[in-house]
């Protein structure tokens, strides 16, 4: 760190840091135990209408008809 | 000149303190929060059943590697791009190769369908992110009528149309991300604070606003506000560079994929990760992620030519599907959920239903 172009760059940089977890730090977290039942109640809500978690009848998916691969 | 240099040095040795009393604080604050395991409170929703997901079509036509792909809204087509500068517009149902436009550039990492299905945009060592419209005359030229409308400083490795087709999300091997006006080719907003290459970025569904997520060399994750520019959250705790990451379908958590061999889920209201996926006979990076309908499960494009599927909440590993012949270098699931497509190495795309 000799010139004096070095250090005020490097201190603008670390202002930017500074800023940066100022503001990452003052932000609300909420507690796991609550919002991972969030996540597993969104999983319930939506699990009937997951066609790959749930497997759908081969009518009703256009990707299970019984058609060979086409070489092109 | 020399007490102006002494001040520097001063005020450079107190904010480097601060931001390592800041680095400790936040991690007290995410600590205090960790009163449970994501496993421990999925323990009494019920165990997954075998899944009985197969290759239900091989789409070949690519010379070479395919580094990218994205599903059009209307479920059945879809868009590759590869290594040799082809990108492909594909019907899934029938094969059909709808559109070829050969772009001037090699390893075309990323391609998007636009929300209309009137257009695409690809990119990559060109460093720069074009759109084309589809035309329906399958005689015209194509490439006449590509528009440039990303312009970065390095390759481009990732796109995505925001909620229309007027505005394209990138991200670069030049640290940043960037918003850009389709029509005008201007610049939005840029996205300062990765200090390596971004590798992946995906935008918040819809309901949760105007966020979005990138990962990158630098090991870090980080959730930006689109207006105004500004990281929002960060995470780091990959071991590697951070290859993909995915919002979970209610926009509340992200999960990325690693040179780390493992794939990681970040919550973020709790500000924190909440779940690993890795196993031990699990060695190679992962390259992609993306997320069932529900959330439930997570499918993990692998660089030992494989796909993992786990259990998002109990953490477990559900299934590996077997087929590529090279690296999978990206895993979508379709709009509607019916099918997984995943675009490897091979120089092939798989459909899996």
């Amino acid at each position: 760190m000799s010139g004096m172009m070095c250090s005020s760059n490097s201190v603008v940089q670390a202002q930017k840091l500074v800023d940066q977890l100022r503001l990452e730090a003052n932000m609300e977290r909420i507690k796991i135990s609550l919002t991972a039942a969030d996540l597993v109640r969104y999983c319930q809500d939506h699990r009937r209408s997951d066609p790959l978690l749930t497997g759908i009848a081969a009518s009703s998916n256009p990707f299970k008809d019984k058609k060979t691969c086409v070489l092109l | 000149m020399a007490c102006q240099g002494l001040q520097s040095g001063e005020t450079l040795a107190s904010l480097k303190k601060e931001s390592d009393s800041l680095k400790k604080k936040l991690e007290e604050e995410r600590g205090k929060l960790n009163d449970i395991e994501l496993h421990q409170v999925a323990e009494k929703v019920e165990m997954l059943g075998a899944l009985s997901i197969k290759t239900k079509r091989l789409l070949k036509g690519h010379g070479n590697k395919v580094l990218c792909m994205d599903w059009c809204k209307d479920k059945r087509r879809l868009v590759s791009s590869s290594q040799d500068g082809k990108v492909i517009v594909w019907d899934a149902f029938t094969l059909n190769k709808e559109h070829g436009v050969t772009l001037p550039c090699t390893w075309v990492m990323a391609c998007a369908y636009a929300p209309s299905g009137c257009a695409v945009a690809c990119g990559g060592l060109d460093n720069k992110c074009s759109v084309f419209p589809l035309s329906l005359d399958k005689n015209e030229n194509l490439s006449a009528k590509k528009k440039a409308v990303a312009m970065h400083t390095n390759y481009v490795s990732g796109c995505t149309f925001t909620n229309s087709d007027m505005q394209l999300l990138t991200s670069s091997g030049d640290g940043t991300c960037a918003l850009w006006d389709v029509e005008s080719g201007q610049l939005l907003q840029s996205f300062h604070g990765h200090t390596a290459d971004v590798l992946s970025l995906d935008l918040a569904p819809s309901e949760t606003g105007n966020t979005f997520v990138s990962g990158g060399s630098d090991k870090k994750a980080n959730v930006w506000d689109m207006r105004s520019g500004q990281n929002i959250q960060s995470f780091e705790s990959h071991e590697s560079d951070i290859n993909c990451v995915k919002y979970y379908p209610s926009g509340d958590a992200f999960a990325s994929a690693s040179d780390d061999s493992t794939c990681r889920f970040y919550d973020l209201r709790a500000d924190r990760e909440v779940a690993v996926y890795q196993k031990d006979s699990v060695i190679f990076g992962a390259s992609t992620v993306d997320f069932s309908l529900s959330g439930r499960l997570l499918f993990a494009g692998y660089n030992d030519y494989t796909i993992n599927v786990w259990d998002v909440l109990k953490g477990t590993r559900v299934s590996v599907l077997f087929g590529h012949e090279n690296r999978v270098s990206r895993v979508r699931v379709s709009p509607d959920g019916t099918a997984l497509c995943s675009a490897s190495w091979d120089n092939t795309l798989r459909i899996w239903a």
